[in-house]
C-alpha cells in the first residue's frame, strides 16, 4: 500500500486535514468578516442557538428535579415557564432565520449542504416541540396525545411511536431527539464556519 | 483562513468582527427577554381531567362513555392498526394505507379491555358486580346488546343519586349494576389503576388506556371549550391566553379547508401535503423556480441594501 493512499484511509489524518485544512481558527471563530454581513438578519441564527442554550440548560434542570415537580412548586413552575419561552424565541427566530436565508438564496456557491441540513434540524425541532407539549402531563399533555395518535396513525408512524406512551414521549423529548438536534446543529454550523457568508446576489440591471 | 475561504472572499472588503462577543450578547438578550416574559406571562398548566373528576363532576356522562365502549361504539373499537385488525378503515389516499403496513402493535379490544376487566377487579370488593358481571357474561351477545341498546337511550332521562346514576324502568339486565360499578371505581380514583394494571405494575409509564378511555365525547366537550378542537385550529392553540405551536398553523390550515376538513382522510392527505412542503423546503436550492424566486421577490435588495449602495466596484455577487 503506497503512503499517500495509507493517508487517503486512515480516518485520523483524514480529521486532522479536515480540521487544519478546512476548518482553521480564523475561520472557526473569525475576526473579520465581508462587510456585506451588515443586517440584522445574521443575528437570527444566533437567537436561535441562544434559545437552544437556554432549552438545554432549563429542560436539564426540570430533569433533575423530576416531570412532575413543575406542577407543584412555584420554582419549578418559573423554570418551566422558562422552557415554555425558550421555545417561543426559539421557533421564531428559526422561522426569521430560515426566511432570509431563503430570501438570500444562502444555498448558492455549494452551500447546499448547509440549507439541507438546517432544514432536517427544524423538522427534528419540530418534533421534539411536539414531544415536549405531550411530556407535560398536563390537560394539553392529554389533549394532544388522542389528536396527534390519528395523524401519525395515519402516517404508519404510530407503530413505532406511540403519543400516549408518556415514558416513550418523555425519552424521546430529553435524550433521543435533542441529541439528533444538537448533532444537526453542530453539523450546519460546522459547515457555516468552513464556507464563511455567501456573497450577495448579483446585482442586475435595470431590467433584471 | 483556509485556502478555499480566502480565494472565496479574495476582493471583498473585509471588516473587523468579534464571534464570540455578538454571540454572547445575542445570548444575554435572550435570557433576559425570557426571564422577563416568563415572570410576566407565567405557562399554561391547564390540569389534567381524571376520571374521578368526570365520575364527581358528569356522572351520567361518566356512564354514557362507559355504556358505549360496552356496547362496541367506541372510538378505538373498530378503529384499524395499530389498534385493531380491522385494516379497511385504515385512512387511505390512492388506495395507499401506511397504517396497515406495520399491522396491529398494541392491540385493544375496548370493551374487554376498558370496561370488563376492571369489573372483574371491582367484582372482589362488590358482591352485586360479581353477580352481575356473572350474569352479562353468560347472556348471550344478542342479549347483551338488547340490554345495551335499551340502556343508552334511558340515559337521556337519567338522574343521579346517592352517588349512582339511575334510569327509568326497562329491561336492562345486570348492565345499570355494571355501569354504576364503573362509576363507584371512578368516584374512588380507582378508573385509571384498573385500566393500566398489567405485569409491569407499580411502574406506570404509559397511561395509553386512561387516554383513550375519555377520548370521545368527554375530552372533545373541554377541547371544545378551551378552543382546542381540530376545526377551532386545535394543536397550535393553547389554554388560556398563551401562545401555542403557532409555528403548526401551516399544518393545522389544511384541516380547515376542503376536502381535508371533511374527508375521513384528511389526516393522511394532510400529513402528505405537509411532507410534500417538506420536501420542497429541503430541496429548494435544486427546484426550479423555487431557487429563482428570492431573486424576483427582491428581500434580498433589503439585507445588503449598504453593500449594494457603495456603488459599481462593490457590485459583485453570485448568480442564484
Amino acid at each position: 500500500m503506497s503512503e499517500d493512499r495509507w493517508y487517503t484511509m486512515n480516518l485520523t489524518r483524514r480529521a486532522q486535514r479536515l480540521l487544519v485544512e478546512d476548518l482553521p481558527l480564523e475561520d472557526a471563530l473569525p475576526t473579520q468578516m465581508p462587510v456585506y454581513v451588515n443586517s440584522i438578519v445574521y443575528l437570527f441564527g444566533a437567537t436561535v442557538l441562544s434559545a437552544l442554550v437556554a432549552l438545554i440548560v432549563t429542560g436539564a434542570v426540570m430533569c433533575l428535579f423530576g416531570p412532575g415537580w413543575y406542577h407543584g412548586s412555584r420554582v419549578g413552575h418559573f423554570v418551566n415557564s422558562l422552557h415554555f419561552w425558550s421555545v417561543q424565541v426559539f421557533f421564531a427566530a428559526l422561522v426569521l432565520h430560515m426566511v432570509s436565508k431563503y430570501m438570500m438564496a444562502a444555498w448558492r456557491d455549494g452551500r447546499w449542504k448547509t440549507w439541507v441540513v438546517g432544514a432536517l434540524a427544524l423538522g427534528v425541532a419540530v418534533f421534539t416541540g411536539l414531544t415536549g407539549f405531550l411530556a407535560q402531563t398536563n390537560w394539553d399533555s392529554q389533549w394532544i396525545a388522542v389528536q396527534a395518535k390519528d395523524a401519525l396513525n395515519a402516517l404508519g408512524v404510530g407503530a413505532f411511536f406511540n403519543t400516549m406512551n408518556t415514558g416513550q414521549v418523555l425519552t424521546l423529548h430529553i435524550v433521543v431527539l435533542p441529541l439528533l438536534l444538537v448533532l444537526l446543529v453542530s453539523v450546519h454550523l460546522f459547515f457555516i464556519r468552513r464556507e464563511g457568508p455567501v456573497k450577495p446576489l448579483e446585482r442586475l440591471g435595470r431590467h433584471e | 483562513m483556509s485556502k478555499r475561504t480566502e480565494a472565496y472572499f479574495r476582493g471583498v472588503p473585509m471588516k473587523p468582527y468579534d464571534l464570540l462577543k455578538e454571540v454572547l450578547i445575542v445570548f444575554l438578550v435572550v435570557a433576559v427577554v425570557v426571564v422577563i416574559v416568563a415572570a410576566v406571562r407565567s405557562s399554561p398548566d391547564y390540569p389534567t381531567i381524571r376520571g374521578e373528576d368526570v365520575a364527581n363532576r358528569q356522572p351520567v356522562a361518566f356512564v354514557e362513555t362507559s355504556a358505549n365502549i360496552l356496547a362496541g361504539n367506541s372510538g378505538i373499537q373498530d378503529y384499524g392498526p395499530p389498534y385493531t385488525p380491522d385494516r379497511d378503515n385504515a385512512q387511505s389516499l390512492f388506495g395507499i394505507a401506511p397504517a396497515n403496513w406495520f399491522g396491529v402493535r398494541y392491540r385493544i379490544d375496548p370493551p374487554q379491555d376498558f370496561i370488563i376487566k376492571p369489573l372483574t377487579r371491582l367484582a372482589i370488593l362488590d358482591a352485586d358486580v360479581a353477580t352481575a358481571l356473572q350474569a352479562y357474561e353468560a347472556a348471550s351477545p344478542d342479549q347483551q346488546q338488547a340490554w345495551l341498546d335499551a340502556y343508552l337511550p334511558a340515559l337521556d332521562e337519567a338522574t343521579v343519586a346517592n352517588g349512582e346514576v339511575d334510569v327509568p324502568a326497562g329491561d336492562y339486565g345486570p348492565v345499570p349494576t355494571l355501569m354504576n360499578g364503573m362509576l363507584s371505581l371512578g368516584r374512588a380514583g380507582l378508573l385509571e389503576g384498573a385500566l393500566e394494571s398489567s405485569d409491569r405494575l407499580p411502574f406506570t409509564i404509559d397511561p395509553t388506556r386512561s387516554l383513550l378511555f375519555f377520548q370521545d365525547d368527554v375530552y372533545a366537550s373541554v377541547a371544545e371549550k378551551l378552543d382546542l378542537l381540530g376545526d377551532q385550529w386545535g394543536i397550535s392553540n393553547e389554554t388560556g391566553r398563551h401562545p401555542g405551536a403557532w409555528w403548526l398553523w401551516p399544518y393545522t390550515f389544511f384541516y380547515q379547508v376542503r376536502p381535508m376538513s371533511s374527508s375521513d382522510n384528511a389526516d393522511l392527505q394532510v400529513g402528505a401535503i405537509m411532507i410534500g412542503f417538506f420536501l420542497v423546503l429541503l430541496l429548494a436550492p435544486f427546484i426550479p423556480v423555487i431557487n429563482r424566486l428570492p431573486r424576483w421577490l427582491g428581500v434580498h435588495r433589503i439585507i445588503w441594501r449598504d453593500w449594494y449602495a457603495r456603488g459599481d466596484g462593490s457590485r459583485r455577487g453570485t448568480k442564484s
